[in-house]
């Protein structure tokens, strides 16, 4: 385990080098939560200047198994279009500074990610901007960003099924005890596949509560943790924003801020595209396999990896416990009582 | 002396999050505190009722499997009995009789004439979830 101390010291080497100017690290602290990568917010005093930066390094082991080039490479890609997205500043794979690789990217201040304190009004304003941004994602060209530079293009018939297999084989590798739920939702997909995608784009692939910035006025000012990022139909996205994991006892609305219908309208708007609700449908249930995949693999990692950090055991033991209850709700057969 | 092991992990627990994390000055080792001592919490009611859970799912999977047409390996291994109450050897009979259960399930799904099957199958699934929630951590 790294100190803070070790971080501060490695960080302000590291940047003293790449700016060739004097940098001291004058705070730092280590935000909880996230789950793939250690996350280090730091103001620094660059040369009499005020800067702050967050370090995202990576773990002895993480939730998400996923590379860090993926990562920084769709920040670099995104930063500068309409999705905000905070400056990518550095890469850095050699593990000399910080004993792993790390990114350093800009920090945004006065944000925060919490909308459970937010009066409804608020929280409609907020629910807006968040499907329209996801929307204009949906727009995107992704060859035009540069996306197929970094990671492989799917078939647009091929989208639903590769990612299914992808997911499949997480459960199959991480699974510690038989999943018969998971394995009925693997089935049900594999019967009943979408029609192809009716554009590719840039799936951010965890677009939910908790993953985008937002300041006092409302306003979201970052989409963040975009490690599982990938090229795909932008149903997916839509149908994870939506699972009823992220609306916590506000069931009726989308990530706790707008009603479906509302979110999928604006959605529909933002990124002039069809909505299929049987395609979508296929999606949403896809969304929760998915979920549930994380969960069983981040509690595989508890027990077996080098890390021990307590949210890996939260995902693995009450994540998983809530999203194949969700999976029944989705699946079982509706006169079987809940 | 024979603890109350599961209260007094709940007591630790209760220790940990109402008196040590408030000194904390971080926020990382505030959130972590919090979480493990709602983790202890967890690890408490499953020390209190996790066997007796897992061997109601157990009766109840020897029940819906008895319907089957079992191979004789399954036949074996579905009606074997427990002999070791501990938390590692449930597990694993609980184990070996999901595995069954996943097979009939597909089973099922395939051929109409098991639909009384698949039936059982998904009310037992949803007795299992509603049996294993987890209440130690509220939903936000």
């Amino acid at each position: 385990m790294i100190s803070l101390d070790q971080v501060k010291t490695a960080a302000s080497a590291f940047l003293e080098e790449k700016w060739e100017k004097p940098v001291a690290v004058t705070d730092i602290q280590k935000i909880y939560g996230g789950a793939s990568r250690e996350t280090y917010r730091m103001q620094l005093d660059v040369d009499g200047e005020s800067k702050g930066v967050i370090l995202r390094r990576d773990p002895p082991s993480s939730l998400i198994d996923t590379e860090r080039e993926l990562e920084y490479g769709a920040y670099a890609r995104i930063f500068g279009t309409d999705i905000p997205v905070p400056e990518p500043l550095f890469l850095e794979n050699d593990a000399r500074y910080l004993e792993q690789a790390f990114s350093i990217m800009a920090a945004i201040d006065g944000c925060q990610t919490d909308v459970g304190a937010l009066p409804q009004d608020e929280r409609e304003l907020l629910g807006k901007e968040k499907y329209a941004i996801l929307g204009r994602l949906a727009a995107h060209d992704p060859i035009e960003l540069g996306f197929d530079e970094l990671m492989a293009v799917p078939a647009l018939d091929k989208c639903a099924e590769e990612q299914l297999s992808y997911w499949e084989s997480v459960i199959v590798q991480d699974e510690m005890h038989p999943q018969p739920i998971a394995r009925a939702a693997i089935r049900w997909l594999r019967r009943h596949l979408p029609p192809a995608a009716q554009k590719l784009s840039v799936v951010h692939g965890d677009y939910r509560t908790g993953n985008y910035l937002f300041n006092t006025d409302g306003r979201i000012t970052a989409i963040l943790d975009w490690e599982m990022c990938h090229l795909g139909d932008p149903l997916e996205d839509l149908a994870w924003s939506m699972d009823p994991l992220w609306r916590g006892t506000e069931k009726h609305l989308a990530g706790r801020l707008v009603p479906d219908d509302a979110a999928i309208q604006i959605w529909k708007e933002a990124s002039g595209l069809d909505y299929d609700e049987e395609a979508f449908q296929w999606w949403r249930i896809f969304a929760s396999l998915k979920a549930l995949a994380i969960w069983i693999s981040s509690s595989e990692d508890h027990e077996h990896g080098e890390g021990k950090d307590s949210i890996l055991a939260v995902a693995g033991w009450i994540m998983t416990d809530r999203q194949n209850r969700i999976l029944l709700d989705y699946l079982a057969p509706a006169e079987v009582s809940v | 002396m024979i603890p109350n092991t599961d209260q007094a992990l709940r007591n630790i627990a209760h220790r940990l999050m109402v008196s040590l994390v408030p000194e904390l000055r971080s926020e990382y080792a505030m959130a972590d505190g919090m979480s493990l001592g709602m983790l202890i919490n967890v690890i408490a009611d499953e020390l209190a009722e996790g066997i007796q859970r897992r061997l109601e799912d157990i009766t109840e999977m020897q029940e819906v499997l008895g319907s089957c047409e079992l191979s004789e390996k399954e036949r074996g291994v579905a009606e074997a009995g427990i002999d070791n109450y501990s938390l590692k050897a449930v597990n694993a009979r609980h184990d070996e009789l999901t595995s069954i259960l996943i097979d009939w399930h597909e089973k099922s799904e395939a051929d109409d004439s098991l639909g009384a099957l698949n039936h059982a199958i998904w009310q037992y699934l949803r007795r299992h979830a509603n049996r294993h929630v987890i209440t130690a951590i509220p939903e936000a």
